[in-house]
């Protein structure tokens, strides 16, 4: 059963909504219809919350009998990643850790989207924690990609991308600590976009890495992710790092590339492991963005290759400090003990799985004395040395245009070594370590594997628009996101 | 730098994770891989620079108007733990002895 919407953008649905094409009730049941139908072969839902999906629906089909105003996001179907709380829903972040917490507040950018007039479909699955890049570490089951259901839709918001790419949901939200945001949406032929650190709120995520997290939406196309985007910025008073964003995030999505100035980073053209389709997948889109009038310019990030251990060493270190939480007294798994400290012991060693386990470790380690002045506080010295590189990149250009990831999706598990899993990230991780915004969208299916891939469009810190401006040209010249041949009934074959 | 079998079971303790010895071996394996790994970091020549700590710069800490809002009942605040008592979190004995 396909959902009779999803070819649907976010301004059809909500215009058909506005003038009673259909109603927000008909959304939440073809969605759920859909869910039913695709979901046992994909997983991208932990679960699914059909009652508040049709209380938002019928406030919304009440707002329209009345002839009220609408709200940005009526009536578009929707759903978030399980590591934001959601008061009514499971919290789990893919954990045996947070299996039955049940959310004791709803995190920001959820209720802002909820407020915008989505229709909250469910939860969705994730790598535990966010640690990962393949949706496989979820103590739920991994997720399945729904371009080819042996391999993984990325990681960690493996669940938000899948969603998009079957249809599942018009926008949902993941969160990006190294590339969490954009590597799924290369490898499942989806737009995501992780905005400059600051633009959304992270007040009710589950924290990983507080210097590096950062909320963003998914979506088949560049506005709908501009559309889900201007309704998730801005100030927070429950964050003291989110920002006040006047932008309108759509405003410049038609004004093309003409005498842009764009840059192109050479050595990274280079990087270990980048395969010929990807390279000649990105070459065409330079060309394209020069054919429309874009002046393209070669960059240099000299230090960027520093970023993949600069990460490993301060998402490990924030993530040991923000884990400490998970104590099994006020929340989360017990192993019942006589003795207090055994209790921690045996109820985080039962409750974290083993990527989660190396994390914590090895930021209690990278944080020691004298360990610290060896690796934590020159990644410190780093991450200035990146954030600078890209200062002086944004004065010659005002985008740059890089792959979102070295390879297309890999099959289940192909990449088993952790070393071989974080390499996955190079391209994106530079971008946390700095603080910008960046994008992936889709831009070609390899000549090779047949599979998405991904451009990373990026920009200067709080120049988000830059970035949708580009990439809104770019999809104009390759075309909006495919759904996923599943949705059609194409897919090879089902799950066992 | 490379973490003994020793080292890790200290780390261990320190982060409260119950290892089993099987798990001691290969977490020494992992994580020495990923500090080799790391490498790259001591190699640099960082005189002079300042470190990031944060990537926004210039943020200052925000404090509210001091007046009461509303916040968790203590219902709430109990309700996902596993062992409560008389509105409290129940733990287990810390400093040894009891039968609890």
């Amino acid at each position: 059963m396909v959902n009779e919407f999803v070819a649907m953008s976010v301004a059809q649905i909500t215009s058909g909504i506005k003038s009673k094409d259909f109603s927000a009730r008909e959304v939440v049941e073809s969605s759920m219809r859909a869910i039913e139908a695709l979901d046992d072969s994909i997983h991208a839902f932990l679960q699914t919350t059909p009652e508040m999906a049709f209380e938002a629906a019928d406030r919304i089909d009440e707002k329209v009998a009345r002839g009220e105003e609408l709200p940005l996001l009526a009536g578009v179907p929707a759903a978030f990643k399980d590591n934001m709380n959601q008061l009514g829903t499971r919290t789990t972040c893919g954990s045996k850790m947070l299996a039955n917490y049940e959310s004791a507040f709803t995190a920001t950018c959820v209720s802002k989207m909820v407020d915008a007039g989505v229709l909250p479909l469910g939860k969705l699955n994730m790598d535990e924690f966010a640690f990962g890049s393949s949706t496989e570490t979820s103590y739920f089951g991994r997720t399945f990609n729904p371009w080819d259901l042996e391999r993984v839709p990325g990681g960690s918001s493996g669940g938000s991308a899948a969603a998009i790419a079957a249809g599942l949901a018009t926008l949902t939200l993941g969160s990006d600590t190294g590339g969490s945001i954009r590597q799924p949406a290369s490898f499942c032929g989806v737009v995501g976009m992780k905005p400059t650190y600051g633009v959304v709120s992270r007040y009710g995520v589950v924290a990983f890495g507080s210097s590096l997290d950062q909320v963003g939406p998914f979506g088949k196309s560049v506005e709908d992710v501009a559309y889900a985007l201007n309704a998730l910025k801005g100030r927070d008073p429950l964050d003291c790092t989110s920002q006040h964003i006047e932008t309108d995030f759509l405003a410049n999505l038609g004004q093309g590339v003409e005498g842009m100035p764009i840059g192109v980073v050479p050595e990274f053209m280079e990087a270990e492991g980048l395969t010929d389709e990807v390279k000649s997948a990105m070459a065409k889109a330079v060309e394209a963005l020069a054919e429309m009038g874009a002046e393209i310019i070669e960059v240099s990030l000299p230090n960027a290759h520093a970023s993949l251990s600069a990460y490993y060493v301060i998402g490990p270190c924030e993530a040991f400090s923000n884990l400490s939480r998970f104590d099994s007294v006020r929340y989360g798994n017990r192993v019942p003990s006589t003795e207090l400290g055994d209790q921690y012991e045996k109820s985080r060693a039962d409750g974290f799985g083993s990527e989660a386990k190396r994390r914590i470790m090895l930021g209690s380690y990278l944080l020691s004395s004298g360990v610290y002045d060896k690796y934590y506080y020159p990644a410190q010295q780093i991450r200035t040395l990146i954030t600078q590189d890209y200062r002086k990149a944004y004065e010659k250009v005002d985008a740059i245009i890089l792959p979102s990831s070295p390879r297309t999706a890999f099959k289940f598990g192909e990449v088993s070594d952790p070393m071989s899993m974080y390499l996955s990230d190079i391209f994106t991780i530079s971008l946390n370590i700095a603080g910008n915004g960046g994008l992936s969208q889709p831009i070609a299916l390899g000549s090779e594997t047949g599979l998405p891939i991904g451009a990373q469009i990026v920009g200067p810190q709080f120049k988000d628009e830059n970035t949708l401006r580009v990439a809104a040209a770019l999809e104009r010249y390759f075309g909006v996101s495919t759904l996923a041949p599943i949705v059609q009934g194409k897919s090879k074959e089902v799950r066992a | 730098m490379t973490l003994s079998e020793k080292d890790v079971r200290d780390i261990a303790t320190y982060t409260r994770i119950g290892l089993t010895d099987e798990e001691v071996v290969t977490m020494t394996r992992d994580l020495n891989d990923i500090i080799a790994n790391l490498e790259p970091i001591t190699q640099y020549d960082l005189e002079g620079v300042e470190p990031t700590f944060h990537p926004i710069a210039g943020l200052v800490n925000v404090m509210r108007e001091d007046v009461p809002q509303p916040g968790f009942t203590q219902e709430e605040a109990l309700a996902n733990s596993e062992s409560t008592e008389d509105g409290a979190f129940r733990i287990p004995t810390i400093l040894g002895g009891g039968d609890n």
